[in-house]
């Protein structure tokens, strides 16, 4: 969720802001904040209600997740680094604050290899009004092999993978395009058969026989239109499709934008895709299209919660009917949190003290693992919070890799995703 | 040996006196064990630095059951890990120590404490041999005697035509045209091989083509990167200062000094400055500096951490050495303290980066203008934290009134009706008098007058727009208001708050009346003028109370009658603005409205405001002082005076103090630090002796110097490995970026010192001299081919018993296809980056468009070194083809191969529109397929090659030819 999604107005219940709305806020210390400085006590300005046979208070914009609750396993003591959000996004998906460091799904494509000829083995779903903070470089290999990087796909767009199908041309047709792949082939081999030992000239010619495969087979994981109505419409997909209207931010559009990127997630990892990074929210332009709601919390969040969760919601819902869920592991997350008291009148800044993860599937337990503090201000027990590493580490151990096991040498250092720290979240995962 | 002999033999120990903790022990422990086993490491959760945590791998007196004891003794000790055993009397005085007691000082916490060992090859002097055959290329004989060593037989030299795309390649990154490749085949003699690495050598191509390979080390981009990723305008004379050094063969240490300090070495020199691009070329947190600023521990951690990028860059760079492994404890393999990287952050802490003029201003006009830019910056400060001061004491008061008001004004919402109410002309004085009054038609009685204030979004006034600050309400019989005057509201001795949307009620009663007039004394004030106006008169009065002035006279000394909004009579027309419809609520706000006053009365500060308004004033003086300046020429460079960007502000030339930090925490500030380095070399200082009040730059002077000195070996070394990569395809020491001991050690250190002492020992310290010895040798000149017998030894042709097929470079790749179809613009070298993208949403988030961008664009058709080169939205085609990530140094390119790069070479509409020209270029050829073979491969194509592409060409066209050449490998790969 670019931007940071907002703890206290999603599923960290915090009764207390709503008795003190409006009052001044104190949490005996100083407070630094990232724009502004603290305002008064902010309740969340929807209604919290119980889910599930756990009683789970979740509020009224992911009330769709409610249906599967019991088995989110959410971790309400997760702190950051900074309340920078290029840096906090970075921390997320590569586990450093700094650029320059390889993706947690290029990690995992490196470590388990493909599971498909056809298709990259890591795919993003960028949110298609812009890139969030750091743009690539949070689906980027850097030092490990290129194929190990993010493929962004598209799904509604006129091209949905860079160059995946020959350009508009007077020259090309279906005809010379496969002429011109099979002299192509024929002339490779020659030139590989006259140069004995060199394997990659042999992987050259193979590299053209799987974009072949891989036109094809990406095309019909994309093809979400030969999915039945009614699986379409739990995804809440839109009859206008990508065109449906955004010009002011609306939940349906939303949830068409989300819930599309779900099904086709779920197209991927049918077909063998490893790692698939959904986003939510683009860059920081205006009119805003992202969590960072500074200025308006029930502007920005209602609508765009809403669409997360009915697609995050349909996702693990469909996941489940077909046996997949087991194997499949979902991780929630953003760059940070936001802060208890408003900023503006209704705004929130940055929290990088306390935030919400939660993960799903994949062998996770279901249930609450660490609390913040009254306020959702910071932990409640500070010595024993949560950290990205430990949630990646988690994320690694569920899918059979020992974090501190996983490592590349690069500038002399014994590079892991968990950096030098992490321990697993035990509890979580029976 | 098993500890048991071990002690049999050392008799002496089980007698001797207990060893003594802080002379014997603790050194042994903080030297070989704490690196790993101390509080913040714990490797194996096995700590040793508390006495506490050592009792859990010992049993006092039992040395034998002890676990600590068990892990270093031993023929292969398993600790400590990745380093030389513990010698066995330092063994012994470990047992000995448990036997007896183990004795620990209270409290005593030890520290991991490394010896600086500087037994390492990158460390030691440069051994510098004298070559034995002086006949031959020195670099043969080094690489034969190692290959004879190895039983390696070295394949035969290439044929020429192989060789003369190979070099021009190598040399400038293009391909050779045929006929060059011709004439070259023709006279195929040592001395047209001598000529033509000349002709390559000073072409301004070469400095095009290495300049890349630099330009990946020093990470350069030209936007920020991070969250925006804003531009750089300026970075690109950098990049046209590295093609220039270059091409120009400029003395390696003299390269080297002006990237760390050329203002201070070079003063006076553009090249000085030009230089500094190099600290300031990797990614920048636009955030983090100027939105959060240092005044805040995340603007802190970002400047700490723009630190380390620098220092990163310098060491990884120019010595391949790993500084900034020692951020948060000692580097754990390489002799570098914690207390060396904080140095280095001494020697950084002034500079930062931004624009900095150099070339254009006189340096007396530099000074001034500096001195000017710190005043403005100095009052901007000011200005920019009573500003927040100000805002800040309210909204910690005021936010929860704030979103109350809010709510009710969205919930009980009024349309804004067009009839706005009377509006005076506009004055420039405040103190002119302006009257507006009503004719009732009759005298009769008056019980009240009913002012309601009016409604304007001009300027976001709203509610109150226009309501006099002093005015007075009467009442007469008398139209002109000479005779019988009334004054029934007075408020002209001070001025009044503004009553927003509240009406102002005034009771009259008394004799009967005609006329009511408001005049104003003191007009309500705009931005820069004043003006009187009113939504709205009401009069009751009559039997029935009701309101007699509707749909009355009005005249006034002045009117703007601006229809529809503002008129005389939009006065009595009963048509005014309600902020909200709902008393209840009106009420509510207009409670919270008052409080809001009350409390921003409450929290006026006339002192501050005074103030303000003085900053203003000077500020605008300064600015437009500035103007005056010439603009000079730019670049993106390390600075230490610039304009302030929000909390982005220059520290002119003070550096700001640094600490060594606990684990490398901001939070945990220890000592503060002088400037200083790493001493990796005999004679190398740690703390730089520097003269009281020096400037700032002589900071980076002394390490400038240090690291270019003729005593540093990593610096010849590093740099020859490079040349030998960008020339061979494959270093000598495996980690260009890295010659500790977590590195690779050299395939050939005798040749690599020999060439570092030779690039040492020139007086011209020429680079284009060691490359002319390397593309001179044998061994550059080798064929490629598979020899089997050889594989079976050396595989990875470590030894170079042939040369290296290598695959284009990305920029290669796409600077071949423009030049083989004819579309590249050689001639536009240098200045500003094309842009082979379209930005959209420039103001805040750029985003960078490669697929809006029409590859037809001839301003693209040049050199992808003068490619703008952006970090979040890299291009998309070179991305695929292994370009550098410009995040980081990168010392040398991947070269994958994977099914993406297929459907982006085959697919790009950068190739199908290059193959369209290909084609057109082909035209007038007799035999198309030969020269499009002969421009794009260097050679004519085989029999077999040109019948199956004729076939081509005569079903699918010369476009489609052209296409699938730009595909095979012939084309991409280099023999």
């Amino acid at each position: 969720m670019a931007g940071a999604a907002s703890h206290v107005d999603m599923w960290d219940h915090k009764p207390l802001l709503s008795q003190r709305d409006g009052q001044p806020w104190d949490p005996g210390e100083k407070v630094e904040l990232f724009q502004s400085t603290p305002g008064a006590c902010f309740g969340c300005p929807w209604a919290f209600k119980p889910y599930g046979r756990s009683g789970k208070m979740l509020s009224d914009i992911v009330a769709p997740l409610g249906a599967v609750v019991d088995d989110l396993a959410f971790v309400h003591n997760v702190v950051g680094k900074t309340g920078v959000h290029s840096q906090g996004t970075l921390l997320q998906t590569t586990g450093f604050q700094l650029p320059g460091f390889p993706s947690a799904g290029s990690w995992v494509s490196y470590a388990l290899g493909s599971e498909s000829d056809n298709l990259p083995s890591f795919v993003v779903l960028p949110d298609h009004r812009g890139l969030a903070s750091n743009g690539s470089k949070n689906w980027a290999n850097a030092f490990l092999p290129a194929q190990h990087q993010g493929t962004v796909i598209r799904p509604g767009n006129a091209e949905p993978i860079a160059d995946l199908h020959a350009p508009k041309s007077d020259f090309i047709s279906p005809a010379s395009d496969r002429a011109g792949l099979d002299l192509l082939g024929r002339l490779n081999r020659g030139y590989a058969q006259e140069r004995p030992g060199d394997d990659r000239l042999q992987a050259r010619i193979r590299s053209y026989e799987l974009a072949a495969a891989m036109q094809l087979s990406a095309t019909d994981a994309l093809d979400v239109a030969s999915e039945p109505s009614y699986i379409r419409d739990m995804y809440g997909l839109a009859s206008e499709g990508e065109g449906v209207d955004d010009t002011i931010i609306n939940t349906k559009a939303e949830t068409e934008f989300f819930g599309r990127k779900c099904l086709v997630a779920r197209r991927l990892l049918e077909r063998g895709v490893r790692f698939v990074q959904i986003w939510s929210g683009n860059d920081n332009g205006h009119p805003r299209r992202n969590w960072d709601s500074h200025e308006d919390v029930k502007r920005d969040h209602e609508p765009l919660s809403l669409g997360m969760a009915h697609g995050a919601a349909a996702l693990i819902k469909d996941l489940k009917q077909r046996g997949m869920l087991e194997d499949t592991l979902i991780l929630w997350t953003t760059e940070f949190g936001r802060m208890p008291c408003s900023q503006g009148s209704k705004g929130r800044d940055h929290n990088p003290f306390v935030f919400t993860n939660w993960l799903c599937g994949g062998g996770i337990q279901g249930g609450t693992y660490g609390e913040s503090d009254e306020w959702g201000f910071r932990p409640q027990d500070r010595a024993n919070a949560t950290s990205v590493y430990d949630v990646h580490a988690t994320v690694l151990h569920q899918l059979g890799i020992d974090h501190t096991k996983l490592t590349v040498r690069y500038n002399s250092i014994d590079r892991r995703l968990t950096d030098v720290h992490g321990h697993v979240l035990k509890g979580m995962v029976g | 040996m098993n500890w048991r002999y071990s002690l049999a033999l050392l008799p002496w120990c089980i007698h001797a006196a207990s060893p003594d903790f802080e002379k014997d022990v603790a050194p042994i422990l903080e030297a070989r064990c704490l690196s790993c086993h101390d509080e913040s490491s714990a490797k194996g959760e096995v700590r040793l630095d508390t006495r506490e945590q050592l009792l859990t791998s010992i049993r006092l007196g039992q040395p034998d059951d002890s676990e600590l004891i068990k892990q270093i003794s031993g023929s292969k000790p398993e600790m400590p890990k990745k380093a030389a055993p513990l010698k066995a009397h330092e063994v012994a005085i470990l047992r000995q120590w448990i036997a007896s007691g183990a004795t620990w000082p209270e409290q005593r916490v030890l520290k991991d404490n490394p010896p600086r060992d500087l037994k390492w090859w990158s460390l030691k002097p440069i051994s510098k041999r004298d070559v034995k055959n002086s006949s031959t290329n020195p670099v043969d004989d080094f690489i034969n005697a190692k290959l004879a060593e190895k039983g390696l037989k070295p394949v035969g030299e290439v044929d020429s035509i192989t060789l003369i795309r190979r070099l021009t390649y190598d040399l400038t990154g293009l391909p050779p045209t045929p006929d060059e490749v011709e004439a070259f085949a023709e006279s195929n003699s040592t001395n047209t091989y001598v000529a033509t690495v000349e002709r390559l050598l000073a072409s301004p191509a070469f400095g095009e083509k290495w300049a890349q390979h630099w330009l990946d080390l020093a990470r350069y981009g030209e936007t920020h990167g991070y969250d925006k990723d804003k531009p750089r305008p300026n970075a690109w004379p950098y990049r046209d200062y590295v093609i220039r050094s270059f091409n120009e063969d400029k003395s390696y240490p003299q390269f080297v000094q002006e990237q760390i300090a050329g203002d201070a070495l070079y003063p006076g020199q553009p090249d000085g400055i030009l230089g500094l691009g190099f600290l300031a070329a990797g990614p920048w947190d636009y955030i983090g500096h100027s939105e959060v600023g240092e005044g805040k521990v995340d603007g802190r951690i970002a400047k700490h951490l723009d630190r380390d990028e620098m220092i990163s860059a310098v060491f990884n760079v120019f010595t391949s050495t790993t500084v900034q492994c020692a951020q948060c404890h000692h580097h754990k393999f390489d002799p570098v303290r914690m207390e060396d990287y904080y140095r280095l952050h001494a020697v950084f802490a002034a500079v930062d980066r931004a624009d900095r003029v150099y070339r254009g201003l006189k340096p007396e006009q530099e000074k001034e203008r500096t001195a000017l830019q710190g005043q403005i910056n100095g009052l901007r400060a000011e200005q920019t934290k009573l500003q927040a001061e100000a805002k800040s004491e309210l909204s910690a008061r005021t936010s929860g009134i704030e979103r109350r008001l809010e709510e009710l004004r969205k919930k009980h919402a009024s349309p804004l009706l067009p009839q706005y109410g009377y509006h005076s002309s506009i004055s420039k004085k405040q103190d002119e008098v302006k009257w507006v009054q009503v004719d009732l038609g009759r005298a009769q009685e008056i019980e009240q007058v009913r002012l309601i204030p009016a409604f304007d979004t001009y300027n976001n006034i709203g509610a109150g727009f226009g309501f006099p600050v002093r005015y007075k309400v009467e009442a007469s019989l008398d139209a002109a208001f000479q005779q019988g005057v009334r004054l029934v509201r007075d408020a002209t001795n001070q001025d009044q708050s503004n009553p927003r949307s509240t009406d102002v009620l005034i009771d009259v009663g008394g004799d009967d009346a005609r006329y009511i007039r408001i005049t104003a004394t003191r007009l309500a004030p705009r931005k820069d003028d004043y003006i009187f106006a009113l939504g709205e008169v009401e009069v009751s009065g009559g039997e029935n109370h009701d309101n007699i002035a509707k749909g009355c006279a009005v005249s006034s000394l002045d009117s703007i009658e601006s229809g529809p909004r503002w008129g005389r009579s939009n006065l009595t027309d009963s048509i005014f603005h309600r902020e909200l419809n709902d008393p209840v609520a009106l009420a509510e706000l207009r409670q919270l409205e008052a409080q809001k006053t009350e409390i921003e009365t409450s929290l006026k500060n006339p002192q501050r405001e005074a103030r303000l308004k003085i900053l203003g004033e000077q500020l605008g003086k300064l600015n437009s002082q500035l103007k005056t300046f010439p603009k000079g020429e730019v670049i993106y460079a390390a600075t230490t005076d610039f304009t302030a960007q929000g909390a982005f502000k220059p520290t002119a030339g003070q550096p700001r103090p640094i600490h060594l930090l606990n684990r490398g925490d901001i939070r945990s500030p220890r000592a503060l630090m002088h400037p200083g380095m790493t001493p990796l070399w005999p004679g190398a200082v740690a703390e730089f002796a520097l003269p009281a009040r020096a400037p700032e730059s002589s900071a980076r002077a002394e390490l400038a110097k240090a690291i270019a000195s003729a005593e540093n070996p990593l610096l010849w070394r590093s740099m020859v490995n490079r040349l030998w990569l960008w020339t061979f395809s494959q270093p000598l020491v495996g980690t260009p970026n890295d010659f500790g001991r977590m590195g690779m050690q050299p395939t050939h250190p005798e040749l690599l010192d020999y060439l570092a002492a030779r690039l040492r020992d020139d007086p011209q310290h020429s680079l284009k001299s060691i490359i002319r010895l390397l593309v001179t040798s044998q061994a550059y000149r080798r064929a490629s081919d598979h020899d089997e017998s050889n594989a079976q030894i050396d595989s990875n042709n470590a030894y170079l018993w042939r040369a290296n097929r290598r695959r284009l470079t990305a920029e290669e790749f796409r600077d071949s296809v423009l030049t083989v179809s004819g579309m590249m613009n050689l001639e536009r070298r240098g200045g500003p980056s094309f842009q082979d993208f379209i930005i959209e949403k420039p103001q805040h988030s750029p985003h960078y468009e490669y697929a809006l961008h029409d590859p037809e664009d001839a301003a693209s058709h040049r050199r992808s070194i003068y490619r703008f080169v952006v970090r979040s939205q890299p291009q998309p085609l070179l991305t695929t083809l292994d370009c550098a990530d410009p995040s980081q140094s990168v010392p040398y390119r991947d070269e994958s191969t994977t099914a993406l790069q297929a459907l982006t070479q085959w697919n790009n509409r950068l190739v199908e529109v290059m193959s369209r020209h290909f084609a057109e270029r082909l035209q007038q050829a007799p035999d198309v397929v030969t020269q499009a073979c002969q421009l794009a491969l260097g050679r004519t194509p085989t029999e077999a090659e040109k019948a199956a592409l004729n076939e081509h060409l005569r079903t699918y066209g010369s476009a489609s030819l052209a296409r699938v050449i730009f595909n095979l490998n012939a084309f991409v790969y280099l023999d």
